[in-house]
């Protein structure tokens, strides 16, 4: 038979089997077994977020206790790589093969949720008897606009100071030992480092991102947060003022495209003088730059409306999962304050059950740079939030640095750059 | 590439046997491996893609119809445009160097001299190291204070921005493509010259043919189809160039978004869990159209130039 | 030619530099150390500590190999047919594979893993191997090898009454043994050096390859650049070493026919 007839025949029915099955919708397999109630049996998938290389002992301990508590559960560990981790959780969520229990951040649980992938704690009764043992910041964290409930087990937090190199300091006749500790003094003396003679210095090396238009006290969305706002004047103020500081060259000269790990990696090599960081951020300066480490300085990050920005981690439950009641008992185990603050012993971050902080471990200063960082770091908790609104998808954060990008290269006033950034934002999020 | 065929377009004889030799099953069945596998997990699952293009499907729901508004809001996305014309400027600046730079160096290591079993090795060092480690070494080289600049200033120069200025960083990914690509076309081209009958060297020495006279009679004919193989696989790759300016310039695209490709494009609105499959796709339907486009015209350029 | 030689080289020596270097060195000096102070091999230790190499490495070795082998027994017979025999929808097959080559796999990867959980093959190396088993490029690349050989070549084999199946083996294959071995090596290197399908198409731990597993070596709360490079220089020697062994292939000897029937 000629080619172009045969090829017809035979994609004909694959085209109308394409049509057909994406005219189904997604068959699903419902709600799946056995409700939140019960008695928790059954073998469990959970499911980490690149744990594994460090805490293998840790988490086996766990499954072990569990399952040692829980004599008809059987728990399977799953841990995934750093990266395309979003992509994992794509392709396990379309052929519905998501794990019982996850690891997520609310950026990530917000499109699971919305899709009813993810169980509601709030409306499920096995769960929502749990909500007191964590602090209200961190339920509220895990909380997901319009949906209506917490989606995640509140579980490790962190929050972070500002590093800065003393010696940078010095050398542009700067006070070492008087750090910047409001926004002005921070653009004071952003401005002495790039007027210094014999070179200048970068203080930042990175444009301003949303957490930090959050600290500046700018509103970033509207209350339902369907509508994002921060082109108010306080974020236009912002950017001018960081437009004078790239047009000084307070900025590093490839801020407009530093991601978070590079402007890391340039305060590691000592060529920026200021970098916001976080507890475990200490142990990478000690090992990996300790000419740096014998400089380092650390402060308050500067914050207008008394609140620090901080970053929540959560273990959500798979609402169409065939052993809830286990998967919720699990779930609550991980997360719970023993099991927590085991875990916040072994790496520098932070527990986010009631009463957790107030353990002499989270509040005497040691003496170590450790403990004094860890220290500072749980009392900055106290009231913190989680700025980046969870709606916010990485390519509206895309729209976002590139708009601040033609503002700062002069292209656009930081008004119509904050403005245009907005007006595509909203965009995106109505098609969402 | 192109020449103006100023002669009388003639059919080249066809390649395969004049006469047909085997039984008419057997090709079929000689292409039964190939063909399967690529249909059934490539071309298939495209068909899925090509579908999605009409839909506002996203990453987890499966959308509705929509017709040819993906398309339309594609013309009117002033980053498309800018991918586009990165990805042209990129074929046009890249498949030249990548059709003759590696054709010079299999030449070179194709000789016996001392000591160039190390050198092949060493060519071909580039193509194994991961591109993330390249594009992290070759940050660290163009930074603003990094080793080039650092040459620069001995000699009296000021610093360059190669990563801050959308075209030097666009440059700099270019160099950073056509370096990787020696090695792996260098291997294309050794294959084929490793496969050119000897008997045609032996043949052409006994009729008293020099080794310049070998060369043009021989070696350059059998590697013509070859460069033109090469030119349509640099081609498509330039063009859907992805990791080189991502690692580069960052997954923003450059200062405010001015180096994005195609490809990154895809990857921006297509990937994660808010993913605007329905979009992407139009998209990667967009750039499998064009990449065809563009396959076809070095082959009909090809064709041209053999006419005669 | 020096040049060259030294922008070629330098990135992987600097990684093998980097995956040598002792705790005690600062690597984030400006311009960067070239050469390790205290030379060790506690990095690949570290490596071995953290994840278990041989473990992933074995799996990646099973699937280059299974890439390898179905690339060139695909590859070679379907470049074979579309060179050299004649037959109706040869032009529509070719085609087929273009198309093939054309395709963004971006944009395929999850249509991919649903046929895989059909087919009850998630979380196999099986897999992992499947969509890559017989890539187009390597298609492409056997069809212009053995379009490139002279037909008289097998034209004696024709009147000895050899059938197809002893031309294509016994003649046409040794022939382009150069474009084999680049095929083994390109297969070899795609399978070896994939990341994102093994990544969606795995959940098991026990069955990861080995750059999904090095991946690990990117920890969430701290990097250690040094086992980083060790971890790369880990992936990237078996490739050199193929390469080495792969490489007469391209460069016969002088003594050595073209043909040996």
């Amino acid at each position: 038979m000629p080619p172009s007839r045969s090829a017809a025949v035979v994609t004909a029915p694959l085209l109308a089997s394409v049509l057909l099955l994406s005219a189904c919708g997604s068959g699903g397999d419902g709600g799946g077994g056995g409700g939140a109630d019960g008695k928790p049996e059954g073998s469990i998938t959970f499911q980490t977020w690149n744990l594994r290389s460090n805490f293998k002992g840790y988490f086996d301990g766990l499954v072990r206790d569990f399952e040692k508590a829980n004599p008809g559960v059987k728990v399977r560990w799953l841990d995934q790589p750093a990266e395309n981790y979003a992509e994992k959780l794509s392709a396990d969520a379309g052929a519905g093969t998501l794990p019982d229990v996850v690891n997520v951040s609310p950026d990530l649980s917000y499109p699971l949720a919305k899709a009813g992938l993810l169980m509601n704690l709030d409306k499920e009764k096995a769960a929502a008897r749990f909500k007191d043992e964590y602090t209200p910041e961190a339920w509220q964290g895990n909380t997901l606009p319009g949906l209506d409930g917490s989606y995640a087990f509140p579980w490790y937090l962190n929050t972070g100071p500002l590093f800065y190199n003393k010696s940078l300091f010095r050398q542009a006749g700067l006070d070492p030992e008087k750090p910047p500790k409001s926004y002005d003094e921070l653009f004071t003396a952003a401005r002495a480092m790039a007027g210094k003679p014999g070179g200048r210095t970068a203080t930042l090396a990175g444009t301003p991102s949303i957490e930090d238009f959050g600290r500046y006290g700018v509103k970033l969305m509207n209350e339902d947060a369907t509508r994002f706002t921060y082109n108010e004047p306080e974020g236009v103020e912002l950017l001018t003022r960081y437009k004078e500081l790239y047009d000084r060259g307070a900025l590093d000269a490839q801020a407009l495209t530093n991601t978070p790990e590079k402007s890391g990696q340039k305060f590691l090599e000592q060529k920026v003088a200021m970098n916001p960081g976080s507890a475990h951020d200490l142990g990478t300066f000690k090992k990996n730059a300790p000419a740096l480490y014998r400089n380092l300085g650390i402060t308050d990050a500067p914050n207008n409306n008394g609140k620090p920005n901080m970053y929540v981690m959560g273990l959500a439950v798979n609402a169409r999962g065939k052993h809830k009641a286990a998967a919720v008992a699990f779930a609550h185990f991980v997360t719970d304050r023993r099991n927590q603050e085991a875990f916040a012993h072994q790496v520098a971050v932070f527990p986010s059950t009631k009463g957790s902080l107030d353990d002499p471990y989270w509040t005497k200063d040691d003496g170590t740079d450790e403990g004094r960082v860890r220290v500072a770091s749980a009392k900055m908790l106290k009231g913190a939030v989680n700025y980046t609104p969870v709606v916010m998808s990485d390519e509206m954060k895309v729209v976002l640095k590139n708009e601040v990008a033609k503002a700062l290269q002069g292209k656009k006033s930081p008004k119509e750059a904050l403005d245009d950034a907005a007006a595509q934002s909203d965009k995106l999020l109505k098609r969402s | 590439m192109q020449r103006a065929a100023g002669r009388t377009p003639e059919r080249r004889p066809a390649r395969a046997g004049r006469v047909r030799t085997h039984r008419a099953a057997s090709p079929w069945l000689f292409l039964l491996p190939g063909l399967g596998v690529v249909a059934a997990f490539v071309l298939y699952p495209f068909l899925s893609t090509v579908h999605k293009a009409f839909t506002d499907a996203r990453t987890l729901t499966p959308g509705t119809w929509v017709g040819l508004r993906n398309f339309r809001e594609m013309l009117d996305d002033e980053q498309f445009w800018v991918a586009l014309r990165n990805s042209v400027l990129y074929v046009v600046a890249v498949v030249p160097l990548t059709v003759l730079l590696p054709l010079l160096l299999a030449l070179l290591v194709h000789k016996k001299l001392p000591g160039v079993t190390f050198f092949r090795s060493a060519f071909y060092t580039p193509v194994v190291a991961s591109v993330v480690v390249v594009s992290l070494i070759w940050g660290w080289m163009l930074d603003d204070r990094g080793l080039v600049n650092g040459i620069l200033r001995f000699l009296g120069a000021g610093p360059v921005a190669f990563l801050g200025d959308q075209w030097l960083l666009l440059l700099s990914a270019m160099a950073l493509t056509v370096w990787r690509g020696l090695g792996y076309y260098m291997i294309i081209y050794l294959a084929a010259l490793a496969n050119v009958p000897r008997e045609l060297h032996e043949a052409a020495a006994v009729d008293g043919a020099g080794p310049l006279r070998r060369f043009a009679s021989v070696t350059v004919p059998a590697l013509r189809s070859t460069m033109v193989l090469v030119g349509a696989l640099s081609s498509v790759a330039a063009f859907k160039v992805f990791s080189e300016v991502y690692l580069l310039a960052g997954p923003t695209g450059g200062p405010a978004g001015q180096d994005t490709t195609l490809v990154m494009l895809v990857q921006r609105t297509g990937t994660g869990l808010n993913g605007r499959v329905g979009y992407a796709s139009a998209l990667s339907l967009a750039v499998f159209v064009l990449t065809l486009l563009l396959m076809l015209l070095v082959l009909r350029a090809d064709r041209k130039e053999a006419d005669g | 030619m020096l040049a060259v030689l030294a922008v070629s080289v330098g990135p992987f020596l600097w990684q093998l530099s980097t995956s040598l270097k002792s705790t005690t060195e600062d690597i984030y000096t400006y311009p960067p150390g070239l050469l390790p102070e205290h030379p060790t091999l506690d990095n690949y230790k570290g490596v071995a500590d953290i994840v278990p190499v041989w473990d992933y490495a074995l799996n990646s070795l099973k699937v280059a190999a299974a890439n390898v082998v179905t690339n060139l027994v695909g590859a070679s017979m379907a470049g074979y047919a579309l060179a050299r025999l004649r037959f109706r929808g040869r032009k529509a097959a070719g085609l087929a594979f273009v198309a093939a080559l054309l395709v963004p796999l971006e944009s395929i990867v999850i249509a991919q893993f649903t046929m895989m959980r059909d087919l009850q093959l998630n979380n196999t190396l099986t897999a992992v191997v499947l969509p890559g088993a017989v890539g187009a490029l390597n298609v492409l690349l056997m069809r212009n090898a053995f379009a490139n050989l002279p037909y008289e070549v097998e034209e004696a084999a024709v009147i000895d009454g050899a059938n197809v199946w002893q031309r294509f083996t016994r003649i046409a294959l040794p022939s382009v043994r150069g474009t084999l071995a680049a095929v083994a090596i390109f297969a070899f290197m795609g399978a070896w050096d994939d990341f994102l399908w093994p990544l969606i198409v795995l959940s098991d731990p026990d069955r990861f390859t080995l750059t999904v597993g090095l991946n690990f070596l990117h920890g969430t709360f701290q990097q250690n650049p040094r086992l980083v490079a060790a971890g790369t220089v880990i992936a990237v020697a078996p490739l050199l070493v193929m390469f080495a062994c792969l490489q007469r292939y391209f460069f016969r000897g002088v003594g050595e026919g073209a043909v040996k029937g």
